[in-house]
């Protein structure tokens, strides 16, 4: 009699010890929204009936091994087919899966149900950046990581959000429907968001949706979940999530960003002004490939600094940068940048690392070279 | 009539009784089950999509 009795305490507490493991830090998160936590709930319950099931497969297998042992004399029962327990163990199971599946599939409905938003912004993946357009408010720009690479190359220490940090990072109210229209420019990506329970593909030539309503504000970090390419581990997603008015004010101020730049597009700029700019503009979209000091990575990225082609000819260069070089990594830019900042990194590029042309590539020539193409 | 349906069911479920299973095999003739099965398949199929589609409404 003893023997089942310390099985049972085994068991015990083996399942003492699974909230412990539960909090700390392995398993799904609960997430800021009521879908997440809806789902959270679902992994859980279906979580527990495996370790129940489990529990007790293997308790009544290892119990009957230990029990009916040859030494102890125990016969082998030499029978064939049992219709009761055939049916049984049949029907157990499918009464199980059915049992899950029905709050499973009263979720995923919800999932699906992108209807009635209040805001919709477009994500666009792209090797290896986030791009969000938020729709109707002239409102867009790039998100890159701004993990500097020296950290990647282990020459400085790494910050707390190594690698899950961004330069722009997608800004949204909370207790607002967010319905997101996710697509992307070049291969499959993933948005990946865990606390908002949102994980989806960006596939070229699609258009998938998906959509959020998040209950606190804070700051949210995801990353690309779909094998990209080269820098597929370096495209972190970071959200915003603000209170309804400070996301009013923000996104006000970034029209109005918006307005100030599109009229900066017709006064002629210094070359100084455009030095500045594209750097930073380099440093967010060409660096990862082009790398920091324009010396490329061989084979598939060429090197900026002292590139002979690039140097002699401005028209190409920048013919380039806008329309890209099919069947190469080189993708157009024509519409993820806007005028002033495609003039400026071809200004930059032009000019950096003793390309040294002097030439000030003026954001209105760039309007129109795109408006004659 | 009946005896062939309710062999198919339990092929459907996936299990069967032997001593019925020898009841089966003495007719000799495949024809019946195979069409039973093919019309219950069909109805299988059509339900759970009325179903889903009800679900989804």
């Amino acid at each position: 009699m003893r023997t089942p009795f310390v099985w049972m305490v085994g068991c015990l507490i083996g399942l003492g010890s699974m909230p412990a493991a539960v909090a700390s830090g392995w398993n799904m998160p609960v997430g800021v929204t009521d879908l997440s936590r809806e789902i959270h709930s679902l992994h859980m319950i279906i979580f527990w009936i495996c370790v129940i099931i489990g529990v007790v497969v293997f308790g009544v297998m290892f119990y009957s091994l230990f029990k009916f042992r040859r030494s102890r004399g125990a016969e082998a029962a030499n029978f064939h087919e049992n219709t009761t327990v055939e049916v049984l163990w049949t029907a157990i199971p499918l009464l199980i899966l059915v049992g899950m599946a029905v709050p499973a599939t009263a979720t995923l409905k919800k999932m699906y149900d992108a209807s009635d938003a209040e805001l919709d912004v477009m994500i666009i993946g792209q090797q290896w950046r986030w791009r969000y357009e938020y729709l109707g408010e002239e409102v867009a720009f790039n998100s890159s990581m701004s993990t500097p690479r020296a950290q990647i190359r282990g020459e400085e220490s790494r910050d707390e959000h190594y690698l899950l940090e961004v330069d722009n990072p997608l800004v949204l109210p909370i207790n607002r429907k967010v319905r997101f229209l996710m697509t992307s420019d070049d291969v499959i990506h993933s948005w990946w968001v865990p606390d908002f329970a949102v994980k989806q593909d960006t596939i070229p030539g699609f258009v998938n949706e998906n959509w959020v309503r998040i209950n606190e504000p804070g700051i949210y970090r995801g990353q690309c979940a779909e094998l990209c390419g080269m820098d597929h581990g370096f495209m972190p997603i970071v959200v915003h999530a603000m209170e309804e008015e400070d996301f009013e004010v923000w996104l006000a101020e970034r029209r109005e960003e918006a307005e100030q730049e599109a009229m900066g597009v017709d006064r002629e700029w210094a070359l100084d002004e455009l030095m500045e700019r594209g750097e930073t503009v380099y440093a967010s979209i060409c660096a990862s490939c082009h790398q920091a000091e324009g010396q490329g990575a061989a084979p598939a990225f060429p090197a900026l600094a002292g590139n002979q082609r690039l140097i002699d000819d401005a028209d190409w260069h920048l013919n380039t940068i806008l329309n890209g070089v099919s069947g190469t990594a080189m993708p157009a830019f024509r519409s993820t940048l806007n005028p002033v900042e495609l003039a400026a990194v071809t200004t930059w590029t032009r000019n950096a690392w003793g390309n040294d042309t002097g030439d000030a590539i003026q954001p209105a020539a760039v309007v129109e070279k795109l408006a004659n193409q | 009539m009946w005896g062939v349906i309710k062999s198919v069911l339990a092929a459907f479920f996936g299990v069967q009784k032997e001593q019925q299973r020898r009841e089966d095999f003495k007719q000799g003739r495949p024809m019946a089950f195979i069409v039973v099965g093919l019309v219950m398949g069909l109805i299988f199929v059509v339900g759970v999509a009325a179903l889903a589609i009800s679900v989804a409404r």
